[in-house]
């Protein structure tokens, strides 16, 4: 018992001064760094809180658990009349849904954080002067990195470790057939969380190590546009993929299998004890090196770019925003000048425009809104059992149709988001001091950027390729109902805005973040279903079509008499107040 | 004390740098006590403070602690560290704010943060760069003459600004720099007799300054007015 105190005793004090050294406190610094992100425009900027996010991360593994048990639940499958059945071998799709999540999730955990990875001016400002040595700085940031993609695959994974077994051969009563199923699960989503995290590290250290810094900021955001349309493809896909394969020649089938994400499912059908099966052992093979490679790669890359990157730092000048896009929108001038008559909207748009397009966390929200969308496009257009079929018929599919759907809903949706999130909060003096609050409208500036960033380019798409397939009187009934519903759903998201675009700290996740989540998911159901569905059938008679006025004009005096019953305080424009601080 | 003036683009944040240790030169060296700082630069480091131009600061920290993750990292002793740590608070007037997070700290609690983070290991050799940037009309004159009582006790100072004011009074001696070369150096009172004017900015105008400043600033005032 004494030898026991003594023990913790000493384990206690070795804690302690651990907690005290330099690594540790430099540890404690980038941990929370990469947690909390590293814009520095303080409270209200991207930064949901650490809560919020480990929420986000665990929920998609949660739900897809809890739908396991509506699947494979003992007592609901008695009552279907199921028959028993081999748990190994029945569950290998959902284990490849799992596998996929967990790589997906775990991606984008990463992409999210990708900028404050790895060290940066600030950190060198604050720290390189200090007499710290630059190699615990290195070993620091990279244990930190390490420490991060440990949380992130416990949080994305830690759900579904638990509940899909339960849920599958909680029932049998084995407890070895339990705790085989649970290992063999648990080593597949792990190494594909890993695997997608190291990925994502490997790539942001070569490019920063191998492309010059003006060049990495640039070429950053396409490249999380491109990781994001990929994992968000292979989500949206990983149904069909096992389909698909089983319908590939062998060698070519076998081919696929042996690339991440499917060769994790070798790892899992080992413990599973499958491996019978000869190619199992191959698979197992290539997911180990897989794993190996990105990490190996990914420490490789950290290496090179803290020497390339961090020490080089003073050499190079402070980077500001985004550099400025060549595509100007000085070209949009005339139009805009007839749409907003008033100076101060033309001021804001220019703004709110200007904002989304060069702001680093805004262009980042927008991307992403659009990867999703472009994948659940793509999705919709292959999910139809012959692709030819898309564009022989007399009319387009409820699949065709739906796409600019989507997109304008994703769009919408992005940039509305977008607009909660502020940009430099101490800036928006500028509009406090010149905007009167009671006569000036920022709905109007935020229906037009909403307007001209989703109907803008997709009307004259959406027109001319319906025109190519299916001549002009579908082209015209289609692109009339895609704006009106677009329009419509302008309205309806911008109901009660009344601030500025960016210029008012509001972080919408951190109040009702599930409600959000719902509310999206809602919306993208009856936009993008069920009024194609109804578009769908209108189609069949043009005259059908007239059927979308009421619709819209109920919509829109739906909106216009909520808003004249709304009280003129609540009208009025809405400036939040910085946070309270001190002054000497 | 040597004050380190300059206009813009003239080098001076170059020399900082490459005082901190942040820069190696491209030629020549850095000495301290007669020898080069990169042979032994945590040791350097740890007798320097150093007050950046730019407060670059981790927004979710708060002031306590990222004092008290400096402390650590100059490895100062546990009771020392909390000692100083508390003095240098309450005596900036940060003591009530210390465990607000820094993100919603004004520019001058900021700057006040960064010179305690300079302060509290007692160093050798001080380096401001702009160091009253932000700072109250109080503030200043409480930095200024705190300069000056380091001054008196032994430290090294290398002040960098552009208020001529400020190094006029508080510099004993002073480098005047323009587009990278040195174009004046000495004891305040010497350069001042030197070039032959009353004040420092006087001096400055006369080596540094392009153009008419009183013909430029008409100019300016001609625009506005006629717009």
């Amino acid at each position: 018992m004494r030898i026991k105190a003594r023990f913790i005793r000493s384990l206690r004090r070795r804690w302690a001064s651990f907690f005290r050294t330099p690594f540790a406190c430099l540890l404690r610094l980038f941990v929370g760094r990469m947690l909390h992100g590293s814009g520095d425009s303080g409270p209200g900027d991207l930064d949901v809180g650490v809560g919020v996010m480990l929420i986000l991360l665990a929920m998609p593994g949660l739900l897809v658990s809890l739908l396991t048990f509506e699947k494979y639940g003992h007592l609901i499958l008695f009552l279907r009349g199921g028959r028993p059945f081999n748990p190994f071998t029945a569950t290998v799709p959902d284990e490849y849904f799992f596998i996929v999540l967990s790589l997906a999730v775990s991606g984008a955990a990463a992409l999210w954080r990708w900028d404050s990875l790895f060290l940066d001016r600030r950190d060198f400002t604050n720290l390189v002067p200090l007499p710290v040595p630059l190699r615990t700085v290195f070993l620091a940031n990279l244990c930190s990195i390490l420490f991060l993609t440990a949380l992130f695959t416990f949080v994305a994974n830690a759900a579904s470790v638990v509940l899909f077994p339960i849920a599958v051969v909680g029932s049998q009563g084995s407890l070895s057939v339990f705790l085989r199923f649970a290992v063999g699960h648990f080593m597949g989503v792990l190494a594909a969380s890993l695997f997608s995290c190291f990925a994502v590290f490997a790539l942001t250290g070569l490019l920063m190590a191998l492309v010059p810094a003006a060049a990495f900021r640039r070429i950053s955001h396409l490249v999380r546009f491109l990781l994001a349309v990929g994992l968000f493809a292979l989500l949206v896909s990983s149904f069909a993929v096992p389909q698909l394969l089983s319908e590939l020649p062998i060698p070519v089938a076998h081919q696929f299998a042996l690339l991440p994400p499917f060769s994790f499912l070798g790892l899992t059908r080992t413990i599973w004890g499958s491996a019978g099966d000869p190619f199992i052992p191959e698979m197992r093979r290539a997911a180990i090196t897989a794993l190996a490679l990105a990490l190996f790669i990914a420490i490789l890359a950290y290496a090179a770019s803290f020497r390339r990157s961090f020490l080089r730092i003073p050499e190079m000048p402070d980077s500001g925003p985004l550099p400025r896009s060549p595509v100007s929108l000085s070209l949009l001038s005339p139009i805009l000048n007839l749409v907003l008559r008033i100076q101060p909207q033309r001021a804001c748009y220019q703004f709110a425009a200007r904002t989304l397009l060069r702001s680093e966390s805004h262009l980042q929200i927008l991307l992403g809104f659009l990867a999703l969308g472009l994948v659940l496009a793509v999705n919709a257009l292959t999910s139809a059992p012959d692709l030819h079929s898309l564009i022989t018929g007399k009319l387009p599919s409820v699949d065709v149709l739906s796409v600019p759907f989507i997109l304008s809903f994703c769009l919408v949706a992005g940039v509305r988001f977008a607009f909660e999130v502020p940009s430099q909060l101490p800036a928006n003096w500028v509009f406090r001091l010149w905007l009167d609050r009671d006569r000036h409208d920022a709905r109007n500036t935020a229906v037009l950027i909403l307007l001209a960033f989703s109907l803008s380019w997709l009307l004259p798409l959406c027109f001319f390729v319906t025109l190519a397939f299916w001549g002009s009187p579908i082209a015209i009934l289609h692109t009339f109902v895609v704006a009106v519903s677009t329009i419509a759903l302008v309205e309806l998201s911008l109901l009660r805005f009344r601030k500025q675009p960016f210029a008012c700290s509001y972080p919408p996740f951190k109040s009702h973040s599930g409600l959000l989540v719902l509310g999206y998911l809602f919306g993208f159901i009856l936009f993008a279903g069920t009024l194609v569905e109804l578009e769908h059938w209108s189609l069949q008679d043009p005259w059908r079509v007239l059927c979308f006025v009421p619709i819209w004009a109920a919509a829109m005096a739906g909106v216009h008499f909520y808003r004249k019953q709304m009280l003129d305080m609540d009208k009025q424009l809405l400036f939040d107040e910085l946070p309270a601080s001190g002054f000497w | 004390m040597l004050g380190y003036l300059g206009p813009n683009g003239s080098g001076k944040s170059t020399t900082v740098k490459m005082l901190t240790g942040l820069l190696e030169p491209s030629s020549g060296q850095v000495l301290y006590d007669g020898q080069d700082i990169h042979t032994d630069l945590a040791a350097y480091r740890k007798r320097l403070g150093y007050v950046p131009e730019e407060a670059h600061l981790y927004p979710y920290l708060t002031g306590q602690e990222y004092l008290d993750m400096v402390a650590t990292l100059r490895a100062m002793p546990p009771a020392r560290k909390k000692k100083t740590v508390a003095g240098l608070l309450r005596l900036f007037s940060l003591w009530p704010h210390r465990h607000v997070n820094m993100g919603s700290y004004s520019k001058g609690m900021r700057q006040r943060i960064l010179l305690i983070a300079a302060l509290m290991d007692n160093p050798d050799i001080l380096i401001f760069d702009e160091p009253l940037s932000g700072l109250d009309v109080t503030s200043t004159l409480i930095i200024k003459n705190l300069i000056q009582a380091l001054s008196e006790r032994g430290k090294a100072i290398f002040y960098c600004s552009h208020i001529l004011e400020v190094v006029e009074k508080v510099c004993s001696h002073l480098i005047i720099l323009r587009k990278g070369q040195v174009i004046a150096h000495g004891a305040t009172t010497d350069v001042r007799e030197q070039i032959g004017k009353s004040s420092l900015e006087g001096v400055f105008l006369q080596l540094v300054a392009e153009g008419d400043v009183a013909q430029v600033a008409n100019e300016i005032a001609a625009v506005v007015v006629s717009s």
